[in-house]
């Protein structure tokens, strides 16, 4: 290997095992620079440390805000340290943050904390997600047969899941300018985000909306994830929910199939 | 309107930058931020980029590291590049993406002349993947490195001789260097060669909050008074040349920036009309 890339090498090693010995080489003082940190090594590790906590910092704000500045900055830096970014757009950074918090010792009585990173996860992957055009209420004034046998085609930027409680709103709760106090109920509930155009929705999913998504996401023309619906929630207004799902703009194109 | 001194472009100033109608002003942004399928900061950059002259200011490609820029990068980059159509499209003297890994940071090398090498072939395959010549900065240094085959301005000279790269010099990094390595900055400035210096960047710094005597280059205070004053050289023995305001923490109101901004748009259009010439097509014969 050339010099260059035996001095990345090392550099890289260095900067982990904060100490000038495996770059002695090429500083001033050969073998004598010791065990010590050299002043301008920690100034690189700690721009690139503050480098990834800003970007999980951006990424996942009601992290950030439901544990604190301190907590989080220390927690980010610790996930850094394990999880580098692959890439330099930093505005995908932190895929593993959720699942890595699940794992991580001082956030065990903060239980909801990975929810929250996942839902924070969902609702950054929406903003920077494909523009699409949400189809009109218009475009599903069809023949009932018809409308049932159409498979809607979802907007990129749709993102929902389902939780055992009630997690979706505490973090609903948690993003409001001015959260007031925050309650965790043990009502399982779905999390829906979407970005139809320039902002981000996020709302609270019922069980049978959170039917209706799952099963139109498999593939399901509009009938079938009706049927899912009414299946998850037989007491389900399906009419309110599918009317609250265009005006959400989750459908972005219908594939008129044959009717049964 | 040809780009006299611009800013460095944040979120929170997208509708001050929209509305803004200054004479020459132009706005710079980092590409990395922008490298998204789709979205409202996509949107915001359009229409920002229809009323101003608009600058990609890269951190990642990594142009110092032993290995090939990223092709999913310089993929991404082109993409923006063709979409918003800048005037100048620069990076940095320094690696940051090293086995898979990114650093996101500016990190320093010692200037060999295999490294001289590797970067230029390096610059070489960023311009033919854009398509189009680059600006390649100065960065700031904190570690008194040996090994050089080089000085800095000597490497950069070359680089932009063999490549025909032009040089965006960063008047702050340059003070900041200086003052961390031990070197004089009027001489390092003073020996860059004026016709491949495409684009000035002018920041702010501070000290280290880890209580060494090094110099930060922050991007997070105003420009020092001994920046403009180096600033003011450099333009006295090159002419004008197309200046940021670069702001990256603690980032004030528009307005605040602006004054800055100002600031140097004087010294430029006081120094005579803006040639602002685009990146030298032609070697700079040094």
């Amino acid at each position: 290997m050339s010099e260059l890339g035996q001095f990345q090498d090392a550099f890289v090693a260095a900067l982990h095992a904060r100490t000038a010995d495996p770059i002695a080489g090429w500083l001033p003082g050969g073998d004598r620079v010791g065990e010590a940190e050299p002043a301008g090594l920690a100034v690189y590790r700690n721009t690139i440390a503050k480098g990834c906590v800003d970007a999980l910092a951006a990424n996942f704000p009601t992290v950030a805000s439901l544990v604190g500045d301190d907590w989080f900055r220390a927690a980010a830096a610790l996930f850094a340290r394990e999880h580098p970014p692959a890439s330099a757009a930093l505005l995908a950074y932190g895929e593993a943050f959720p699942d890595w918090l699940a794992r991580f010792p001082p956030a065990g009585d903060l239980p909801y904390l990975p929810a929250m990173a996942q839902l924070d996860r969902m609702w950054t992957t929406a903003l920077f997600a494909p523009e699409a055009e949400p189809l009109a209420a218009e475009a599903f004034a069809l023949a009932p047969d018809i409308l049932a046998a159409a498979r809607p085609r979802l907007h990129p930027s749709l993102a929902f899941a389902w939780f055992d409680s009630g997690l979706p709103g505490l973090w609903l709760a948690a993003r409001e300018p001015a959260p007031g106090e925050m309650t965790l109920s043990e009502d399982p509930q779905g999390a829906l985000v979407v970005r139809p155009d320039h902002v981000v929705h996020s709302r609270r999913l019922d069980a049978a909306g959170f039917a209706f998504l799952a099963s139109a996401r498999d593939g399901a023309a509009l009938g079938e994830a009706i049927t899912a619906a009414a299946q998850a929630d037989p007491a389900a207004d399906l009419a309110s929910l599918f009317a609250a799902l265009i005006a959400d703009g989750v459908f972005v194109g219908l594939d008129l199939g044959d009717p049964a | 309107m040809r780009p006299t001194a611009g800013l460095g472009l944040k979120p929170q100033h997208y509708a001050d930058a929209l509305a803004a109608e200054d004479e020459g002003l132009w706005f710079e942004v980092h590409p990395e931020n922008y490298m998204a399928a789709g979205g409202p900061r996509l949107r915001a950059l359009e229409a920002i980029r229809r009323q101003h002259p608009l600058s990609l200011h890269g951190v990642g490609l990594s142009l110092a590291a032993d290995a090939d820029p990223d092709p999913t990068h310089l993929a991404a980059l082109k993409a923006l590049a063709d979409r918003f159509e800048p005037f100048v499209v620069s990076e940095h003297l320094a690696w940051s993406a090293w086995r898979g890994v990114h650093q996101p940071d500016l990190l320093p090398f010692p200037r060999t002349r295999a490294a001289l090498d590797r970067i230029a072939g390096n610059i070489g395959r960023t311009q033919d993947a854009l398509g189009r010549t680059i600006l390649v900065e100065n960065p700031s240094l904190y570690l008194p490195l040996t090994g050089h085959d080089y000085d800095e301005t000597d490497f950069l000279a070359q680089l932009a001789r063999r490549t025909g790269c032009g040089l965006l010099v960063d008047v702050n990094n340059v003070f900041v260097s200086a003052s961390n390595l031990g070197y004089a900055a009027e001489a390092y400035l003073d020996a860059l060669p004026a016709g491949a210096i495409g684009e000035i960047h002018l920041a702010g710094h501070g000290p280290d909050e880890g209580g060494s005597a090094l110099l930060i280059d922050t991007h997070g205070a105003p420009v020092a008074e001994p920046v403009w004053a180096l600033y003011r050289r450099l333009i006295d023995r090159i002419g004008p040349r197309p200046t940021l305001i670069e702001r990256d923490d603690d980032i004030p109101a528009f307005a605040v920036l602006m004054a800055e901004r100002d600031r140097a748009h004087g010294l430029l259009t006081g120094t005579g009309a803006c040639a602002c010439p685009q990146p030298v097509q032609e070697p700079a014969h040094v």
